[in-house]
């Protein structure tokens, strides 16, 4: 599957579980983001297909992460992977230009589900 | 002193190494913690900030630690290294978080996890509060969860909260 996935998570932790599923799922051209800074410079220098992305996290958020993948590129889906349960976050994050939301915490099973929405 | 607040944590706890886990936790007994050292080795804290004001830790006993490695990310470990305190504190941050949605009342905020070694260095509870700390019991070793929390009764009552505007299901049947 040659799909290109930015996954940013400050936890490593949560990087290995989710690049563990998209590689059980035959995803490859996997790029890793420690915090919302490093996420957008990724962005800007590659292609991707699919972004996956955490709220709370270092030097820039992920909604801020959001609102500048959405100001360059338009179409590329973004789910939000987070803690952050309210149901007024999850339509702050809708109305900021994200596509999907996954709640932490998540079974392997639901993230593969949800992965499986974007062409994995 | 308002202690029921510390209800949604213990069914974050619960949920959270339920699903991340698969792992069934038992709890133990409440108590007022005497001291502000963290109960066992292993401690991740999170700040939490809004219409109260605290701190939660998740602390765990060396063993447990090097266990939630082991099945989160499918390595063994036999030392305190940065995968430990990754985990330790990213379980922290879904506990804090699961939480959060079940005290919506407060409108908290929730800080960046810490994650420090030892016993010897102490949690920044706010100076007005006796923090709380639950015991529980797991297959792989004790943990305990351990929170200072501000909770002005005038910004809902914790007695009878109202019912969270959340998705998260595990919170949803506390308030029934």
């Amino acid at each position: 599957m040659s799909l290109n996935v930015l996954i940013a998570d400050d936890s490593s932790t949560m990087r290995k579980i989710i690049v563990r599923s998209l590689l059980s799922l035959g995803a490859n051209g996997l790029t890793e983001a420690g915090d919302g800074e490093q996420a957008v410079a990724h962005f800007k220098a590659g292609q991707f297909d699919l972004v996956l992305t955490d709220w709370n996290m270092p030097h820039k958020s992920g909604l801020e992460v959001v609102k500048e993948i959405r100001a360059d590129n338009a179409h590329v889906p973004i789910i939000m992977i987070t803690t952050e349960a309210e149901k007024s976050r999850v339509v702050e994050a809708l109305q900021a230009g994200v596509t999907d939301y996954l709640i932490k915490p998540f079974t392997a099973e639901t993230l593969k589900e949800k992965l499986g929405k974007y062409g994995l | 002193m308002n202690v029921n607040y510390i209800n949604p944590f213990i069914t974050a706890t619960t949920h959270v190494f339920k699903t991340v886990l698969d792992c069934d936790i038992r709890r133990q007994h409440l108590s007022l913690k005497q001291t502000r050292a963290p109960t066992f080795e292993v401690s991740g804290v999170i700040g939490l900030t809004g219409k109260a004001n605290g701190a939660v830790a998740l602390s765990v006993s060396k063993p447990l630690a090097f266990k939630l490695v082991e099945v989160m990310l499918e390595t063994r470990v036999h030392e305190i290294n940065s995968d430990v305190a990754d985990a330790v504190g990213e379980l922290t941050n879904m506990i804090a978080g699961g939480a959060k949605t079940g005290l919506s009342h407060y409108e908290l905020s929730l800080g960046l996890p810490t994650v420090f070694t030892g016993r010897s260095r102490t949690i920044d509870f706010p100076a007005s509060v006796s923090p709380l700390c639950v015991l529980f019991e797991t297959l792989w070793g004790p943990m305990a969860v351990e929170v200072g929390l501000n909770a002005p009764r005038s910004a809902g009552s914790a007695d009878n909260p109202p019912r969270p505007n959340a998705f998260h299901p595990s919170l949803q049947e506390n308030y029934a």
